[in-house]
């Protein structure tokens, strides 16, 4: 009997070492886990513009309602020369689309009141860059009514 | 006693097998929704820059068009974009029908079919109207622009 017990022991000791060592392995996927969740959260900075389109009788949309025009209505034409855009509503002119005409139209927004159409009417060599600023724009200075025309 | 010392340490290791399980569906889980935004988003796209916009709540339902640049031909003339919609590339004659067909699928598998417009910030704008027409015509009531953050 006592010259039993120690095999039996030694028995026991070899099967417990039995097995790979996880440890690293559970290091590696834990670096991995943390790469892809971080990879995920850093991986949607975008955010969005929302625009009503004037959907079409006959396209696929149910919510196809007569809208009134707005009486007010701006312009903003979008032109091309060089590298540089310039934005033209009526008399007033400015290159610096996120700034000035920025301020143009949230002075325009307080005297005009709530009922106005805004018409973005960029020439065909406008970037879309500058499309979305100027959009991005009339978003900020609280525009409801923001189309877009198109001249081929 | 140094025998007895020894062997309850080796029965209190830690059970890592649950925890394997699980880390490696999450990796999975992460790995697939990467696969799946990659397809819906087409690389070579510069977004372009906003100060204002807001978050699209949820990204379910979300039908994005992709115009991609191609490189000039002739230095100084700007070539038609690649239209991309789920890794299908599609010529323009054909996107009405492309965009109708895809939002009537939309509409069987979504409540809400929100059509994202994820375009290069260099394309010239007679490349991105007759997309806005095509919306329009089929009839899609709003259009989010993707934009991203200044900076």
């Amino acid at each position: 009997m006592s010259s039993y017990q120690p095999k039996g022991r030694r028995r026991m000791r070899a099967a417990a070492h039995v097995g790979p060592n996880m440890t690293p392995m559970v290091d590696v996927v834990m670096v991995i886990l943390i790469f892809f969740m971080l990879g995920s959260s850093f991986a949607s900075p975008d955010w969005y513009l929302t625009n009503n389109t004037p959907a079409i009788k006959g396209g696929l949309s149910k919510n196809v309602k007569v809208q009134k025009m707005p009486a007010t209505r701006i312009l903003i034409k979008l032109t091309q020369i060089g590298s540089h855009t310039r934005a033209s509503i009526a008399a007033f002119q400015t290159e610096d689309l996120s700034g000035q005409l920025l301020k143009w139209l949230k002075a325009k927004k307080k005297a005009a009141g709530k009922n106005v159409q805004v018409l973005i009417s960029p020439a065909n060599d406008v970037p879309y860059q500058q499309v979305i600023t100027t959009y991005s724009d009339c978003v900020q200075a609280q525009y409801t009514h923001v189309a877009f025309s198109y001249t081929h | 006693m140094s025998r007895r010392g020894i062997t309850p340490m080796q029965s209190e290791h830690v059970n890592v097998t649950p925890l394997i399980d699980v880390v490696m569906c999450l990796i999975i889980f992460f790995l697939l929704v990467g696969h799946i935004a990659k397809k819906a988003e087409v690389k070579g796209v510069r977004i372009p820059s906003t100060k204002h916009g807001k978050d699209l709540a949820g990204k379910s339902g979300q039908l994005i068009i992709n115009l991609v640049p191609r490189p000039p031909l002739v230095v100084g003339q700007q070539r038609s974009p690649k239209v991309i919609i789920w890794g299908e590339r599609i010529s323009y004659d054909l996107l009405p029908g492309k965009l109708r067909q895809y939002v009537n699928e939309y509409k069987h598998s979504h409540t809400v079919v929100k059509l994202v417009i994820r375009a290069d910030k260099s394309i010239q704008y007679k490349y991105i109207a007759p997309v806005l027409i095509d919306c329009a015509s089929v009839g899609i009531s709003s259009i989010h622009f993707m934009t991203r953050r200044p900076g």
